[in-house]
Order: structure tokens, then C-alpha cells, then sequence
């Protein structure tokens, strides 16, 4: 009777205890211990106008070495500014006063940590002090708007003027195409409609209100990028000493080419009028 | 505590009537845990049977799982290039859901028809009510020793779970298919946390599930008519009431808990 019950309390115990070091290669090997492990630390604020999608317990690094965790993201109530408390090791604490705090991501899809890049001020942070000098996260957007020249200037509504332009033919311009001036953008379509009277199509381009010194005389073309891309308008600066104003009309246009009427010129037989009559009769 | 289920005619009626009589019975067995601490050594007995007895299915059941999680990880990432971050999602995902839902799942079917299989028998051949007759409280002596012993054994069986998968999972994934040894377990550590994954994931749910899938196998056990087909269709009752509460309940707790 004892044999078989000591050996199922063996059996019983070397289970627990099996067990138990399971839970401690699971929480020691598998999990970053240095996550949880709060040692002596110390707490500075710092406040950026845009801390994207940083979150709570989020790395601070300082060089790339992760010496902290974010501890508290808040909103100032009275100004839109977010408040963020970083809780950083007590043996880091000789951070000049004039360090730049930075919200940083890591990787192109990465989570977003904290990068202190320190100053060259004499006098260090102490716990509960502020780091002045922030630098927010820069959201997608806006870097690819700097990449491509667009961002925030065609939707600037206010902040715009707008110029009629009369083409015989826009190709597949529609609302919404950018205005480009040097290839850059500076405004979009606002509309695209046929004129009743004139038998023409009337577009009305929003300019952004930053390029207010074009001349009157200026030639508004529409253009494709690319072989297949989409259509824009394309405005070519004249030399007149009169500047568009809002409402005026370009008077120099040049319409789409179309590939009919390439292919026309090329061909002995082509018929530039037929196209002209179809174009006329559809509007 | 002996009392057999009244007959009702209506299916609602009588799974409201189950779950009524089990809630009951839970508190019946929680007001035994201080007379149970009597049988202390039955209650090892119990943890040896369906904890150390259930290691080996538990174990070769995880280390497969983690494996197949593996391989399928690997050949979805590598579209995109991530498989560096395979180790991490086989970890994440064993840990908050796979571990504790399979072990609770393999518990059910390895120790609580067992439980139920046996107490119902001793009902079935009268030995609960022997007991009472020498003022044994079957309660104290049968059903909570059982109970503590699935609760006990459930993190433990699934912490060993959790570590057979990760095992399997390096196995498959950078001994054969070659994903970097070093972006394994650093990707992992970097995003398992310990309070969310571990405490939260592991040891929270397969304790909840523990509780759930040993209530039921003890509720099912002494509530079967005393007949070899009473105990046959209490067994695969225990089977289908846990997988059904173990899914539901881990619903609610991610939703809770996450």
C-alpha cells in the first residue's frame, strides 16, 4: 500500500514541479523580462504635438538601447498638446537639459518608440523635469506629400482661387486632377463641364493662394504623365504684368492630345473635322 | 447534494435546470474545501491522475501544435518576407489562445470523463451512498478533492503545453526551414509580454477552464442515473458541456481580458 502511494506522490510532486519550471521558461526565456522588470526609475515629461501611434509601456531608447518605457500618455486639457511621461532607469540619469526627445518607428511598419538624442547643456533632467525639445511623429501622409509634391495643398479650401480655362477637348481630365506649374503641384480641378454657348469645356482650376504671382497671359494645357498615367493641367507662365486673379479666365489653352488624332497625322487620310464633329455632337 | 435531475419535458427548461443545479453544486463543493483538507492525500492522489497522468498527451499534443503552427506560419509569411517574425506569432498565438483552449479541450476529454466515469460508477454501485453511511461526506471526500486536483493541474499542464509548442515550433521552423535562430527568440521576447501574454493568456484562462472543465466532470459525475447507460451518456456529456463552455468562456475572457 505505501509503495504504490509514494510513488504516485513522486509522480504527483515531479508534475508540479515540472510544471512550474514550464511557467518559468515561459515567463524568463520567451518573454522580454526587461518589459516588466521596473527598477529604480525616474519620471520626465515631455510633450509633442503629435505622438501618432505611440502607446503606453512603449520603449525609450536612448542610441537604440531601450532604457525606459513610456508610462502615461495624456491630452493637455486647455491646448492640443499630448503629454507624455517617460519613465526612464534611475542609472540613466544624466540626461542633458537640452536632449531631444523624438517619436520614431521602428522599421517602415514597426511600433513607435521614444529616441532621446542627447544636447550638450552641462545640466541634466532631473525626475519630474521636462524635456523642451520635442520632436513629433511625421505621419505617412504627410511625408509622402512630400514626396510627391501633393499633401496639403489641393484640399486647402479658403486658401485658394479659382481660374477658368476653356478647352475643345480635356481627354479624361476629370474634378480632382492636379494643376501642376514646373511639374509641381500647385492646385487641382475644382469641375469639368461642357459650355452650352461656347461648345467647349469649361474647367475651373483651384489654385493654391501661395501662387498668386501668375501672369495673365499664361497658357493652361492639359497633359498625361507618363504614357498611361492620368491627365493634369499643366500651366505654362507667360510674361504679362497682370497676375490671375480669382475668376478670370486663361485665355491660351491647348487641349488634349488624343491618340485619334496622333495616329491621324501620321496617316495621309486622316480627318482632324470628323473628330472635331464627334467631339462637338457628344457634349 | 444526491439529488437526481427532476424531469422536465422542455429543452430549456432543462438546460436552465442544469446550470441552476450546477451553480448550486459549485457552492456545495466550495463550502467542502475546509473539511476536504481531511483527505489532503486524496486530493494528491487526484492531482497525480489527471495532472501527471495527462503530461504525456498534453506534451506530445503541444509540441504538434506548435509545429503545425509553424509550418503553416512559414509559408504565409514568406510572401511577404516575415518569416523572422514567425517565432512571435506562434508565441502570441499559443500563449493567448492555442494553449489554454487545447489544454482545456484535451483535459476534458483525457481527465474529465474519467472523473465523470468513475464517480458516476460509484454512484451506479451505491459506494457514494456507502459512504454516507459511515459518515464519510462524499462531497469532501469525492467530489472537491477532484475538483481542487483539476484546478491545480490545468496551469500546470497548460504551462507545459505552452513550452512543448514553442520547442516544436523552433523544431520546425529553425532547425528545418531555416528561419535565423537569433530573430526567433528576440522577435518573441520583444513582443510577449508577461502581464498580458503570460500571467493574463496562460495562467488566467487555464485556470478558469480548469474550474469550468472540473465542475462539469464532478456535476456530471454525481447527477447521472446509477446505470451503465446513465454513466455512458454522463461521460459524453462532460465531453460536450466543457467544449462547449471552454469555446464560450474564452470568448468572454479574451474580450474581458485583452
Amino acid at each position: 500500500m505505501s509503495q504504490p502511494r509514494s510513488s504516485y506522490a513522486v509522480g504527483t510532486g515531479l508534475f508540479i514541479v515540472l510544471g512550474f519550471a514550464a511557467l518559468a521558461y515561459l515567463a524568463t526565456q520567451t518573454s522580454s523580462v526587461a518589459n516588466v522588470h521596473q527598477g529604480d526609475s525616474y519620471v520626465v515629461d515631455a510633450q509633442f504635438t503629435n505622438i501618432g501611434q505611440l502607446k503606453e509601456r512603449a520603449p525609450v531608447k536612448i542610441a537604440g538601447v531601450r532604457v525606459g518605457q513610456v508610462q502615461s500618455i495624456t491630452l493637455t486639457p486647455d491646448r492640443d498638446v499630448a503629454e507624455v511621461k517617460l519613465s526612464i532607469d534611475k542609472s540613466y540619469n544624466h540626461i542633458p537639459l537640452d536632449s531631444v526627445a523624438t517619436i520614431f518607428t521602428s522599421g517602415l511598419l514597426g511600433d513607435q518608440y521614444v529616441g532621446i538624442d542627447y544636447g550638450s547643456s552641462k545640466q541634466t533632467v532631473a525626475a519630474g523635469g521636462t524635456l523642451a525639445r520635442t520632436k513629433s511623429t511625421q505621419p505617412l501622409e504627410e511625408m509622402l506629400g512630400k514626396f510627391f509634391g501633393a499633401g496639403g495643398v489641393v484640399d486647402n479650401v479658403g486658401g485658394s482661387y479659382a481660374v477658368k480655362a476653356g478647352f475643345s477637348n480635356v481627354g479624361t481630365l476629370s474634378a480632382g486632377a492636379p494643376v501642376k506649374m514646373a511639374g509641381v503641384v500647385i492646385g487641382s480641378v475644382q469641375s469639368v463641364h461642357a459650355d452650352p454657348v461656347k461648345l467647349n469645356a469649361q474647367v475651373v482650376l483651384s489654385i493654391d493662394k501661395r501662387y498668386n504671382a501668375i501672369p495673365d497671359d499664361s497658357s493652361a494645357a492639359v497633359f498625361t504623365s507618363g504614357l498611361i498615367g492620368s491627365q493634369y493641367v499643366a500651366i505654362q507662365p507667360g510674361g504679362s504684368p497682370e497676375m490671375l486673379k480669382d475668376g478670370d479666365e486663361m485665355i491660351l489653352t491647348q487641349s488634349a492630345m488624343q491618340l485619334e488624332d496622333l495616329i491621324g497625322k501620321f496617316l495621309v487620310n486622316g480627318s482632324p473635322s470628323d473628330k472635331k464633329d464627334a467631339g462637338n455632337g457628344g457634349k | 447534494m444526491n439529488a437526481r435531475a427532476p424531469q422536465h419535458d422542455n429543452v430549456v427548461t432543462q438546460s436552465l435546470a442544469q446550470i441552476g443545479q450546477c451553480g448550486l453544486f459549485l457552492l456545495t463543493l466550495l463550502a467542502a474545501i475546509p473539511r476536504s483538507f481531511r483527505y489532503l492525500r486524496e486530493t494528491v492522489r487526484q492531482l497525480w491522475f489527471v495532472g501527471a497522468m495527462s503530461l504525456t498527451i498534453i506534451m506530445v499534443c503541444g509540441l504538434f501544435v506548435g509545429m503545425v503552427l509553424m509550418l503553416q506560419l512559414y509559408h504565409v509569411l514568406s510572401i511577404f518576407g516575415g518569416t523572422s517574425a514567425s517565432g512571435m506569432v506562434v508565441a502570441l498565438s499559443v500563449y493567448r489562445e492555442l494553449g489554454p483552449v487545447v489544454t482545456a479541450l484535451l483535459f476534458a476529454g483525457r481527465a474529465g470523463t474519467a472523473v465523470t466515469a468513475e464517480i458516476g460508477l460509484m454512484r451506479a454501485t451505491d459506494q457514494i451512498d456507502a459512504m454516507e453511511m459511515m459518515a464519510v461526506d462524499p462531497i469532501a471526500y469525492v467530489a472537491t478533492p477532484r475538483f481542487l486536483a483539476g484546478l491545480i493541474a490545468m496551469p500546470l499542464l497548460c504551462c507545459v503545453f505552452c513550452a512543448m509548442a514553442i520547442f516544436g515550433g523552433h523544431l520546425v521552423g529553425v532547425t528545418w526551414l531555416g528561419v535565423d535562430n537569433g530573430t526567433f527568440w528576440s522577435n518573441m521576447t520583444a513582443q510577449v509580454d508577461v502581464h498580458t501574454d503570460i500571467v493574463n493568456g496562460v495562467l488566467l484562462k487555464s485556470l478558469a477552464f480548469g474550474a469550468v472543465v472540473s465542475l462539469i466532470a464532478v456535476f456530471q459525475g454525481f447527477t447521472t442515473p446509477p446505470t451503465s447507460e446513465g454513466v455512458a451518456y454522463a461521460t459524453t456529456r462532460t465531453v460536450v458541456a466543457s467544449s462547449i463552455a471552454i469555446l464560450a468562456l474564452d470568448f468572454v475572457l479574451t474580450a474581458f481580458l485583452m
